[in-house]
């Protein structure tokens, strides 16, 4: 090593010293986010990573996680899991192993929040699931994973309660039914409808890359139904809801698309949308939000320039309770204390979903929140708000618990 | 029950036009160059993203926006034809093989970096339905059934009644023997990439307003059009058009009767059984 | 009116027509003899710019052609009729016909496809039938027909009898003797020797990609070597 040299490296080593003992206050706290922030997923998967990227600036500017006696400010690292199981299991190995961080958040996808699901177990880290629906990612008792977003069936009971109550008995299905948590929607809108001695006449498929579907309609229109229920991804979804009044089909059409006014719109006519029904999570409305909704909403339009989507808060919300699950346990290093204080934890007040706590607590033995259902309905261009669906979370998470 | 198997067929024409175009445009690249043109489906699907823009972010009325995009895909053909495949024209037929997919990928980028990866539905504001008995036709449907049947109409005559078109089927036929006719067997290829691709983007179009352009459509399009090609026998123009309105039928009625998510299955098995029993395709020529 | 001078054929960098030089005057009709594979059909593919010289030159009436393009070769009036027919086989007899008048922009190729029709009534008689449907005699006729819709000022043919029965070979040269007569000029590719030398003014004969005799075809009949090695005597 030349002179010159090891004088800077001095230099450099002081300068870290000194910058180390000005912090020793506060810690810093990496949090991890896996989530698709490109491709098909992105749409879920990036406002999802900005939602928590907010949060954790909001929480260090008032005054940062209280752990016992340290002070931490949090930092966040996102990576890309394009929604793909692979990527997202070597995004998780790459957080945990390389940038050594213990609570990773966001997954918004199924497929890629499965796969991580299946070894997270096994690691000292928590986990907090978004918008990925999928039901069996909590049926596991996984102890260090909690998910903000019901199961699709938790929303589908509540949807065949409605529909039971509009009074429709013979109704057929069209979705995405290869797809899990698709087809559990659909059973529980079944369990609820064979109450009142309806029935499900026909199950017809699409996939997400399907455009024409006539053949599965004119087949359905043939069976005479008193009402569709489309469940699946908006595109092929607005496809069906067009095409059937193509076929001219005039009866009552159920859905579970999430899908927003823009893009029904850039496939249909308002006019063809007319009178569809979208029974769903409440998630982020304006007409129903709370205060922090309303909150929510304006400060994410601000730093980012576009509206969140409806389903983003779920990751905020991640943020919110990880912190107070830190504060309750007292530590931010013992991962297991943190997990073990997320499924004691009462609902924090920051959140913006409407949770339904199972017996007071947030996340239920299952790690499992619930938030409201709403029915919403397409009104002269607008989804409206409607009214909540009935939905029973004590009730549900027993029959979740029974799963393996 | 026949309300719904006339319902099915109806449905499956407007399909079966779409695929009978693209296979048209593939039979006639085939017969002439003996190339697999895998390209074709994302430089129609181009042509589509074309229509969309100009009527959405340039304002051009739909109507207008269609012959624009017709005149581009004549000249995007040729230019394919100088730059891609004339350079590779005499070499050994791996080269334009592997030309092909590489333009297919190539193409592919170029539409997801100008026009991005989310779907796009041309809007034409047809809306209205036309009701006969039981049987629902949607009005853009019908139009492009219509369209379809012109363009056809309109290449079958410009093949067999003018002396290009002559010269189309006498190079297809037989090369040396066109030449020795007096043919310029350097510019019926631009003829014929002009004229396919012109069929190809109308093909691009009806998709975009029927249904919608994404990244990987233009490739399960042009796959089908070559299930077209050996379904009605290659080479053969009649061919093409049966065998494209054949599988869009199928398709349809399978659908419709058996089940939606074998629909791209059946075709195929269909396709498989009609070899089986005749080889050289519904109209080909026995060998 | 054609004139090749120390013409060279190579395929694939195998030279196969070593420096042929000939003359066709205008009216007359000239054959090339000799063996299979003596270079006479690669010499007449060079003529009509099918496979490019690799040395030499040909013109035509006083234009250097040696490098023109096929379709600009039959523009200048030189049509040939391919070995094997090669008619167009999906196409009917009657667009086969109008195939032959692609480059004639004049208003007298319907007249000229009666006239055709005339002279081979067969053709007439199956004018919407595909060509490849033809026996082998019939196709041979549509071919010279298609040749001549052209209206050129030479024409060649290439091997007319390859492949054909006897009594379909004879027809065919009545048929060679009548274009002669009407003043077609002729340059004409034939292994069987003895019928191209009844045809023809003139011959040259062929051996291993070289012009090894020439002269009138009645003295080039009647020499030993010739009627040894080639008619069969």
């Amino acid at each position: 090593m030349s002179k010159h040299k090891f004088t800077r490296a001095c230099a450099a080593l002081a300068l870290t010293l000194v910058a180390g003992s000005s912090l020793a206050a506060e810690k810093k706290l990496t949090v991890g986010v896996a989530d698709a922030l490109t491709g098909g997923g992105a749409v879920y998967g990036l406002p999802q990573a900005n939602a928590v990227k907010m949060a954790a600036e909001e929480i260090n500017a008032a005054g940062g996680i209280k752990a016992g006696p340290d002070i931490y400010k949090i930092d966040v690292i996102a990576y890309d899991d394009k929604a793909n199981p692979t990527e997202a299991t070597n995004a998780v190995r790459k957080l945990i192993d390389r940038d050594g961080v213990k609570y990773i958040l966001g997954f918004c996808c199924s497929g890629s929040t499965s796969a991580v699901a299946s070894f997270i177990g096994n690691e000292k880290a928590v986990m907090l699931v978004g918008n990925a629906a999928e039901r069996s990612i909590t049926t596991k008792k996984i102890p260090n994973l909690v998910r903000t977003r019901p199961p699709a069936d938790y929303t589908g009971q509540a949807a065949g309660t409605f529909i039971a109550r509009k009074g429709q008995k013979r109704i057929a299905v069209l979705g995405a039914l290869d797809v899990g948590f698709y087809a559990q929607y659909v059973d529980s809108v079944e369990r609820e409808i064979k109450k009142v001695g309806g029935e499900i006449i026909a199950r017809e498929v699409f996939s997400l890359k399907d455009r024409d579907m006539t053949p599965q309609l004119t087949k359905i229109r043939g069976l005479n139904p008193d009402a569709i229920l489309v469940v699946g991804y908006v595109e092929p979804a607005a496809f069906v809801y067009r095409q059937a009044v193509e076929l001219g089909m005039n009866i009552p059409r159920y859905g579970f698309t999430s899908g927003s006014e823009e893009q029904f719109l850039r496939v249909t006519t308002s006019e063809q949308m007319e009178g569809v029904w979208d029974l769903r999570p409440t998630e982020l409305t304006l007409l129903s939000a709370s205060k922090n909704g309303v909150a929510y909403h304006a400060n994410y339009t601000k730093k980012y320039n576009a509206s969140p989507s409806p389903s983003s808060p779920y990751a905020y919300d991640q943020l919110y309770a990880l912190k107070a699950a830190i504060e309750a346990a007292g530590t931010a290093e013992n991962t297991e204390a943190v997990a073990k204080a997320l499924r004691n934890l009462a609902v924090p007040p920051q959140v913006v979903m409407q949770y339904q706590p199972v017996d007071g607590k947030m996340f239920d033995v299952n790690g499992q929140a619930y938030t409201s259902n709403g029915a919403f309905q397409w009104q002269k261009g607008k989804w409206v708000f409607v009214e909540d669906l009935p939905s029973d979370s004590k009730a549900y998470s027993q029959f979740l618990s029974t799963l393996k | 029950m026949l309300i719904e198997i006339l319902q099915q067929t109806i449905n499956g024409l407007a399909i079966g036009g779409v695929y009978v175009l693209i296979a048209l445009g593939l039979t006639t690249v085939f017969g002439i160059l003996g190339i697999a043109h895998f390209a074709h489906g994302s430089i129609s699907m181009f042509g589509g993203y074309l229509t969309y823009f100009l009527a959405t972010s340039q304002g051009l009325p739909v109507l207008a926006a269609i012959p624009v995009a017709l005149v581009a895909g004549i000249l995007l053909g040729m230019l394919v034809e100088i730059l891609a495949y004339r350079p590779v024209r005499n070499a050994n037929h791996i080269n334009a093989f592997i030309v092909a997919l590489g333009l297919t990928m190539m193409v592919e980028g170029i539409n997801l970096q100008l026009f991005g990866h989310e779907q796009v539905v041309i809007p034409t504001g047809l809306s209205r339905v036309f009701r006969l008995g039981g049987i629902t036709v949607p009005e853009l449907r019908l139009y492009v059934i219509v369209a379809a049947i012109v363009l056809v109409v309109a290449m079958m005559i410009f093949v067999e009644r003018t002396k290009t078109g002559q010269a189309i089927r006498a190079v297809a036929e037989n090369r040396d023997a066109a030449i020795l006719m007096g043919v310029n067997v350097r510019t019926i290829p631009l003829i014929v990439f002009g004229m396919s691709t012109a069929l190809g983007v109308a093909a691009g179009i009806m998709v975009g307003a029927l249904f919608a352009i994404a990244p990987g459509i233009g490739e399960g399009l042009v796959v089908k059009g070559f299930a077209v090609l050996i379904l009605g026998g290659l080479g053969s123009f009649p061919g093409a058009i049966l065998g494209g309105t054949v599988l869009g039928i199928t398709e349809s009625i399978a659908a419709g009767f058996i089940s939606s998510a074998y629909k791209d299955v059946i075709a195929f098995v269909v396709m498989i059984l009609v070899l089986l029993i005749r080889p050289q395709g519904l109209l080909g020529r026995a060998p | 009116m054609l004139s090749v001078r120390d013409l060279k054929v190579s395929y694939g960098g195998i030279e196969v027509v070593h420096g042929v030089s000939l003359d066709v005057a205008a009216g007359e009709c000239v054959a090339l003899i000799g063996a299979n594979g003596a270079g006479k059909s690669s010499t007449l593919k060079a003529i009509c710019g099918l496979v490019p010289a690799s040395g030499g030159s040909i013109s035509f009436e006083g234009n250097d052609i040696t490098r023109a393009s096929g379709h600009a070769i039959v523009r200048a009036g030189i049509t040939m009729c391919p070995e094997g027919r090669q008619v167009f086989p999906q196409m009917s007899v009657i667009q086969n016909l109008r195939m032959g008048a692609y480059t004639r922009t004049d208003p007298e190729q319907e007249a000229d496809l009666s006239r055709m029709m005339d002279m081979f009534p067969i053709l007439r008689e199956r004018q919407s039938q595909a060509a490849g449907k033809l026996s082998g005699g019939e196709q041979e006729m549509l071919a010279i027909a298609r040749a001549l819709m052209a209206r050129p000022r030479i024409c060649l043919f290439d091997e007319p009898s390859l492949g054909l029965a006897p009594k379909i070979v004879a027809s065919v040269f009545e048929t060679l003797a009548r274009i002669k007569a009407m003043g077609v000029t002729i340059l004409l590719v034939e292994q069987n020797s003895m019928m191209a030398l009844n045809l023809a003014d003139r011959a040259y004969l062929f051996e291993a990609g070289r012009i090894v005799m020439e002269g009138a075809a009645g003295a080039l009949k009647n020499h030993p070597d010739v009627m040894r090695a080639y008619l069969g005597h």
